[in-house]
């Protein structure tokens, strides 16, 4: 796991960070990659291409259709609301001891955000000031409860973490580069909503609220996957901006999902349950 | 944004807006930049929660509908109790069966 340690960037210091806990994706690749391998199986032509490259009209086109999609860049202001609500729901309804938790999230998201900012700038540098909320709704449900908050991280940085691995292979040389960083970051945000919930699981009102809400979340996870038969995931296998389908990633997903919600004594939800893009 | 999708958007928070008040809840000011906005109690104002302007059509009505047992049980809600007492007066039966098991 020497990749992963040797992406940090930068050094955690002395002082323990939110109480001690973070980063959460330490103990998760202590001993081997957490996420499973997501190897490309089809013959596809060998792409490589760079910051400043020309790129070929489709190339383009795919490539802008995923970042648009990582909403995470300084220029986008959509994602620092995002930011702005995560640090409000904070003070509404985390309890105040994991209140510097959550500060460590919010800003290693915005490390993300100069991350990619810079990535956006190699693209299209008018695309680097583009406002592009997110377009998923699974961004856009409410959040009620500490539940909701902490099942929006486990759920969907999860997700930003599957497609960071996904990245390791990529055809784009930038995104491959920060790959490693973002999969360790997203997988640690999952793994903080994963803590959180096992502290709300500890009392009986805690499970109940958390077992009712499973249900939308665990649906809109499945659904930001996209759907099984996009015309366009082909054209993403063949430039090398993604390794595997969309129903392959999404069932390795929820391989990794279940046994952990499995493990924390949750009954999953049917998958088809509130499903709106299979 | 084009007018479609802005018609489109304007429809599904009139949706969202008419679910959340027949539990006492309010789609309040937009949190930033018109795309995240807070829910209030509509009785003392307090955050109760907050949710974005994407959500796909019928999606918030079936949600709440979903919420009702723990609305009426205090899971969700303001601490003052109003959506609680909300539910209470939506259907007596279910709400008080969900505190029975609360």
């Amino acid at each position: 796991m020497s990749i992963i340690t040797e992406a940090a960037e930068f050094d955690y210091g002395k002082t323990p960070r939110g109480g001690g806990l973070w980063p959460f994706w330490r103990k998760s690749y202590a001993d081997a990659d957490p996420l499973p391998e997501l190897k490309c199986e089809v013959s596809r032509p060998d792409h490589e291409f760079d910051d400043g490259d020309e790129l070929p009209d489709e190339y383009r086109l795919l490539l802008g259709k995923m970042l648009r999609h990582e909403g995470e860049r300084a220029g986008n202001k959509s994602f620092l609301g995002l930011m702005g609500v995560c640090a409000e729901i904070a003070e509404v309804f985390i309890p105040a001891e994991y209140r510097l938790v959550k500060a460590e999230y919010i800003a290693e998201e915005l490390k993300h955000a100069i991350m990619f900012h810079r990535i956006a700038v190699g693209f299209q540098t008018d695309f680097a000031l583009q406002d592009v909320p997110y377009a998923h709704y699974a961004f856009h449900l409410p959040r009620e409860s500490w539940a909701d908050d902490a099942l929006f991280h486990f759920f969907v940085d999860l997700n930003g973490a599957f497609h960071a691995r996904d990245w390791r292979e990529s055809s784009y040389v930038p995104l491959r580069k920060i790959a490693h960083t973002i999969e360790r970051d997203e997988l640690g945000h999952s793994e903080m909503g994963y803590f959180f919930l096992g502290e709300i699981l500890g009392t009986a009102r805690g499970r109940r609220l958390v077992q009712a809400l499973l249900p939308k979340w665990y649906a809109a996870a499945l659904d930001m996957f996209g759907r099984s038969d996009s015309p366009n995931t082909p054209k993403f296998i063949q430039w090398g901006l993604k390794a595997i389908s969309n129903a392959e990633i999404r069932a390795a997903y929820k391989e990794y999902v279940d046994r952990k919600l499995g493990a924390l004594g949750l009954d999953l939800p049917d998958e088809r349950h509130g499903r709106r893009f299979l | 944004m084009t007018q479609t999708t802005q018609r489109h958007e304007n429809e599904i928070l009139a949706e969202a807006r008419k679910a959340y008040a027949e539990f006492g809840i309010e789609l309040a000011e937009a949190a930033t930049y018109g795309v995240y906005m807070r829910l209030r109690c509509a009785r003392c104002g307090a955050t109760v929660g907050s949710m974005g302007d994407r959500v796909l059509p019928g999606l918030v009505p079936a949600l709440l509908a979903d919420n009702f047992d723990l609305y009426a049980a205090g899971l969700l809600g303001c601490r003052c109790g109003y959506q609680a007492e909300r539910a209470r007066a939506l259907d007596p039966a279910r709400a008080q069966k969900a505190n029975a098991g609360a």
